[in-house]
């Protein structure tokens, strides 16, 4: 048997030392909690040299996908990992992967799906999955994500069928846990043998045409082949698992049963609770009822018989399903066992319950319970563990009331509309006087303490008078606002998920304008923005992008903290280059993040929208005067775009008290330039080299402790290479300002 | 490995169990994957931990819990720790808020970073039952150049009363010692200090043991009551947060003679403190800086640095509890607000968390 050592991690760190050791070529993902830990962890590896595989962050999971099934096309070992609503966005991909036969390895931290947005455990999402032509692995504890990695990978590539191993957020992902690791790398690399497909789109010699258009009379066929290459998959994983036993003592089998041989009521559970089940078992075991518990260790191919052997003596069956396919009478679990019973010509009465949903803690004496259910006539055959109808005795207090129109409008600026400079001209933008305005988000939000993303929106609305309806997408800002069942917002808000935010508040203008001009509703002087991160421009980049070029008539207002932050600081297209994060760790083998921050004004101008604007807590006049603008075309022109420079304390790694002068340095160095592109005219609005001001760019990199490593001087080729990018961006954008042509 | 351990106790599953009770910042996630791994890897123990934290994610609540057994033993149950054999206490401002002494029962041993008696921190903390042990985790990190987690990881140890100094040791040098070899002294120092100053007081009251804290609170709103979809019609609800805990021992204190009430701590005061209202300022109508509503203070000081007359200074907020110049938000209506805690209700989600790096650049 192979050499073993023992470690204490995690589910998700030894999906990750897997992947080390397996030194894949390609990972294409998208950081989503619970699933990015792998990521991390994998970038960590790399930043020390124990694999050099090409980790690519996407601009989103549909991306990620993308990635992984080209590099999958020429031939290499490829590595994914995702969860929730990030899977369902990748989902399009999956039966591309399946369909055309390229092996991959998925892994899901299996998370519920939003909306509303809950991050933790639940297996709403892998359910969307089993449609898919993917080998599916559901691994119940840390010990068999890390064995079930590796035997995925040669699984898939003996059955030429990407596999996922999927197991549970949080409870197997994040729990650190005693397990064993195969010593040396290279005997992993040798269970696995070589991958020599017979088809790649890098075989220059024997070229293949691989995505056919294909009509109804061969799709069946290929779809047949399909089926034939997931019922052949059956045995090889009988095979694979036999041979990793084998070779590291541990044996797997489709499925597991505890005390199932005499049981008179059994319970079906998947994931983590089946282990807490057993003890369940124990226990009423010790008072003489016939009880046991079993579970699938796949899901596709179902492994119904072996199922069955679990089953087959019971009276009662319970089958618990951390989801639900509403209106079917049951989770997914739930209609597959009662197929497979059928099947079986079995009559036991079998009871479905919907449990640990959003990451509900399923305790001992849940399953105690579940399983003493089993013994009663009158239990209904299905239900909800863990619900409440609620208690409307206890005293809602109101606190505020909504802010009116009239409230919020004090008439602070003036404005008016220069046509022979195709500008809007404002007056009266005073700093003191806009304390004036109500405030439309409310104190005790679970901001960190010194935060920049309210103090950006604050100033935002401060200089937006009438009425707005507001839009966050996915991120630290609507995270910290909304946790039910609290809101911290005064007038209307939405969220969506942060693919789609723009285009969800241009459907909600195109309404209310449909509404106004058909007088089924009076106008209401309502501007309407969309909050979102820089993360969320990353991945919602299209949907803005596409609503700026339809123009819709709303604000876009990115906070730019440099990374996803909301995840745990994972680097975003905008995070400086050189910075750390936790996907671009600093080491011998890296220096932080390897390409040049994005830059989103160039982009969105590219749309040629009527008004754009970069803007800083430190130019607080400049800031509201821009809100004012913003207004004026949102609601007269079409789309605006502003994006501030936004402090995060936390992961920059600064004092709270000090981030407006960290803000500030970042717009004197040119790093962050303050100007607007009004009708197509470009103006710098604040120069810090007129002002005598202008820094280089290194002494603002070393005030935040996730740059300050650029300060040595074994990065000064790199400091070099940042400082000259932003000059060049600097001198490009003093060219516009200078020419109306431009 | 050594030999394994024996369990002096364990519950009816057959776990030793442990929570950790904290604040964001002071390193109890990081002590509790360290206790974890001392189970698993130095006494031969099966061992699992993990860790929860509150709606924030600086100075917020945050639990970790740890669970070891015996090697053979099967490691099954996944969720917290209800009834503690070891409860170690970061931080006592954590007294009366959450439930942070929950299962606590005669065989608990306590341990709590206090600079307090053993009597006073019963009464703070209205500890029923249990062993106690108070340890100044604060003054012993100062010392050693150390921090808080040492130094509770060295008393936990002790109060354990079955591993040995020797094992942490092995444990902090497999660990730290690898990752910040130049701080792997000051550490050993700061769990010696932990271990050697932890003294068991033993608690004698006749009041009932502390109940388990067992499943999840229920809100006002269930699924017979609440608006469909999750929509939330209760505006601006969050003002009834309490935000104290985010504080870290400063508030910003004002002066109103030096005020020019420009408006720029309102520019950059990212949780709605400053109450303007319309008033006169030499000679001329202008809105006027009143005060402020401390109640929404997370005490970042973002105002202090900014106030360009020092108007606004930096004061230990112990030394002003009865705070000058509070003025109510004059938006709410609601004539009472009960604060509420928000408790540690979500997971730790990444690795970057669990160092809990800080501002000032502290490690480990």
């Amino acid at each position: 048997m192979v050499k073993q050592r023992v470690m204490f991690e995690s589910g998700n760190e030894l999906a990750a030392y897997a992947a080390k050791q397996i030194n894949y070529h390609v990972m294409g993902y998208y950081p989503i909690t619970p699933s990015t830990q792998i990521a991390e962890q994998l970038d960590v590896y790399k930043a020390e040299g124990g694999h050099d595989t090409t980790l690519m962050p996407a601009e989103g999971e549909h991306s990620a996908a993308g990635i992984c099934y080209g590099a999958a096309a020429g031939g290499g070992r490829v590595f994914n990992a995702t969860s929730a609503n990030g899977l369902l966005y990748a989902l399009e991909q999956l039966p591309v992967q399946s369909g055309t036969r390229f092996p991959m390895v998925l892994n899901v931290a299996c998370r519920t799906v939003s909306g509303p947005l809950d991050i933790k455990g639940d297996h709403s999402d892998i359910m969307y999955t089993l449609n898919t032509g993917w080998i599916i692995l559901f691994a119940n504890d840390p010990q068999a994500v890390y064995d079930f990695n590796i035997c995925a990978l040669k699984i898939a590539e003996r059955a030429m069928l990407p596999a996922i191993v999927a197991f549970d957020g949080f409870f197997t992902s994040h729990q650190k846990r005693k397990c064993e690791v195969i010593e040396d790398d290279a005997e992993v690399k040798r269970f696995l043998g070589d991958y020599k497909p017979e088809f790649t789109a890098l075989d220059v010699e024997n070229p293949v045409t691989i995505g056919s258009y294909m009509n109804e009379p061969d799709l069946i066929n290929n779809k047949y082949r399909l089926h034939l290459a997931m019922e052949k998959s059956r045995g090889i994983i009988d095979e694979v698992f036999a041979e990793y036993a084998a070779f590291t003592g541990r044996s797997y089998s489709q499925t597991a049963g505890y005390m199932t041989e005499d049981a008179e009521v059994v319970l079906f559970l998947l994931g983590s609770s089946y282990h807490t089940a057993k003890t369940a078992v124990d226990k009423l075991r010790g008072e003489g009822a016939k009880v046991g518990v079993f579970t699938a260790n796949i899901l596709r191919p179902f492994p119904a018989d072996m199922l069955y052997t679990h089953c087959k003596n019971a009276k009662t069956i319970i089958i618990g399903d951390r989801q639900d396919s509403y209106g079917a009478g049951g989770g997914n679990m739930t209609l597959e066992i009662k197929a497979m019973l059928q099947e079986k010509a079995c009559t036991a009465r079998v009871l479905s319950r919907i449990y640990g949903l959003g990451g509900l803690d399923f305790y001992v004496e849940d399953a105690i319970s579940l399983l003493r259910e089993g013994f009663g006539g009158d239990a209904p055959d299905f239900d909800y563990i863990g619900k409440y109808p609620g208690n409307p005795e206890s005293e809602l207090i109101t606190y505020f009331n909504p802010v009116t129109q009239e409230e919020a409008t004090p008439k602070l600026t003036e404005t008016s509309f220069d046509e022979e400079a195709n500008k809007l001209i404002v007056k009266g933008v005073r700093v003191n006087e806009s304390t004036r305005m109500p405030m439309r988000i409310a104190p005790g939000h679970g901001a960190c303490p010194g935060c920049g993303i309210p103090v950006n929106v604050n100033l935002l609305l401060k200089g937006i008078e009438g009425n707005v309806v507001l839009l966050f997408q996915t991120g630290c800002g609507m995270v910290v606002t909304t946790g039910y069942p609290k809101t911290a917002f005064r007038v209307p808000y939405i969220h969506n998920l942060f693919q789609n935010g723009a285009a969800t508040l241009s459907g909600l203008v195109e309404v209310y304008s449909r509404l106004v001009s058909r007088g089924e509703m009076p106008d209401r002087d309502i501007t309407f923005v969309m909050v979102s991160g820089d993360g969320g421009m990353d991945i919602g980049m299209g949907s803005a992008l596409g609503t700026a070029i339809r123009n819709n008539g709303l604000i876009i207002f990115e906070y730019d903290n440099g990374g996803y932050m909301n995840t745990g600081y994972q680097l975003s297209y905008s995070t400086p280059k050189g910075a750390k994060s936790s996907t671009s760790h600093v080491g011998k083998h890296q220096a932080g993040k390897d390409f040049f921050h994005k830059d989103m004004p160039m982009i969105m101008a590219g749309t040629h929208l009527p008004y754009l604007a970069t803007v800083a807590e430190s130019n607080p006049s400049d800031f509201l005067r821009k809100a004012v603008k913003a207004k004026y075309y949102a609601q007269n022109r079409g789309t605006v775009y502003m994006r501030a420079l936004s402090a995060c304390p936390l992961n920059w790694g600064d004092k709270p008290e000090r981030e407006r002068q960290v803000i500030e340095a970042g717009v004197d160095c040119c790093y962050f330039p303050l100007f607007e592109i009004e009708n197509g005219i470009t103006t710098i609005t604040y120069n810090p080299e007129e002002k005598n001001k202008k820094i280089p760019v290194t002494d603002w990199l070393k005030m935040m402790g996730r740059t300050k490593h650029l300060a040595d001087e074994r990065y000064s080729e790199l400091v070099k290479n940042i400082q000259d990018e932003t000059d060049r961006r600097w001198t490009r954008l003093k060219a516009l300002h200078d020419s109306p042509v431009l | 490995m050594a030999d394994s351990v024996k369990l002096p106790t364990v519950n009816e599953y057959g776990y030793y169990e442990m929570r950790l009770e904290s604040i964001g910042g002071l390193g109890a996630n990081l002590c509790g994957k360290m206790l974890g791994e001392l189970g698993a890897l130095y006494l031969g123990l099966n061992a699992a931990s993990f860790s929860s934290y509150g709606s924030e994610k600086r100075g917020s609540p945050v639990k970790s819990y740890i669970r070891w057994c015996a090697p053979e033993t099967e490691l099954r149950v996944n969720s917290p720790v209800d009834k503690p054999h070891i409860l170690g206490l970061f931080h006592e401002n954590m007294a009366g808020k959450t439930p942070v002494t929950a299962g606590v029962g005669k065989d608990t041993k306590i341990v709590i970073n206090t600079a307090g008696t053993p009597e006073e921190t019963i009464k703070l903390f209205d500890i029923r039952a249990g062993t106690l042990y108070c340890v100044d985790a604060l003054k012993s990190a100062m010392e050693t150049k150390s921090r808080i987690n040492m130094v509770m990881l060295g008393a936990i140890a002790k109060a354990t009363g079955f591993v040995e100094l020797s094992s942490v040791y092995t444990l902090c040098r497999e660990t730290i010692g690898k990752k910040y070899p130049e701080l792997i002294e000051r550490n050993l120092a700061g769990v010696r200090l932990g271990f050697e100053s932890a003294t068991p007081y033993e608690i004698k009251t006749d009041k009932p043991e502390h109940d388990a804290d067992t499943g999840t609170p229920e809100n006002r709103w269930g699924y017979q009551n609440a608006p469909i979809g999750g929509i939330n019609p209760h505006i601006g609800s969050t003002v009834s947060n309490d935000l104290s805990a985010s504080r870290e021992g400063y508030i910003p204190l004002f002066i109103p003679e030096k005020c020019i009430h420009c408006g720029l701590c309102h520019t950059t005061c990212p949780d709605m403190v400053f109450r303007f209202t319309e008033g006169e300022y030499k000679g001329r109508r202008a809105m006027k800086n009143r005060g402020l509503d401390y109640h929404h203070c997370k005490g970042c000081l973002r105002c202090v640095n900014i106030c360009p007359t020092e108007a606004l200074v930096a004061g230990l907020e112990r030394e002003h509890i009865k705070k000058q110049h509070f003025i109510r938000n004059k938006d709410l209506i609601a004539s009472r607000i009960d604060y509420e805690d928000t408790g540690a209700n979500s997971w730790i989600t990444g690795e970057s968390y669990m160092d809990e790096k800080r501002p000032d650049g502290g490690v480990v």
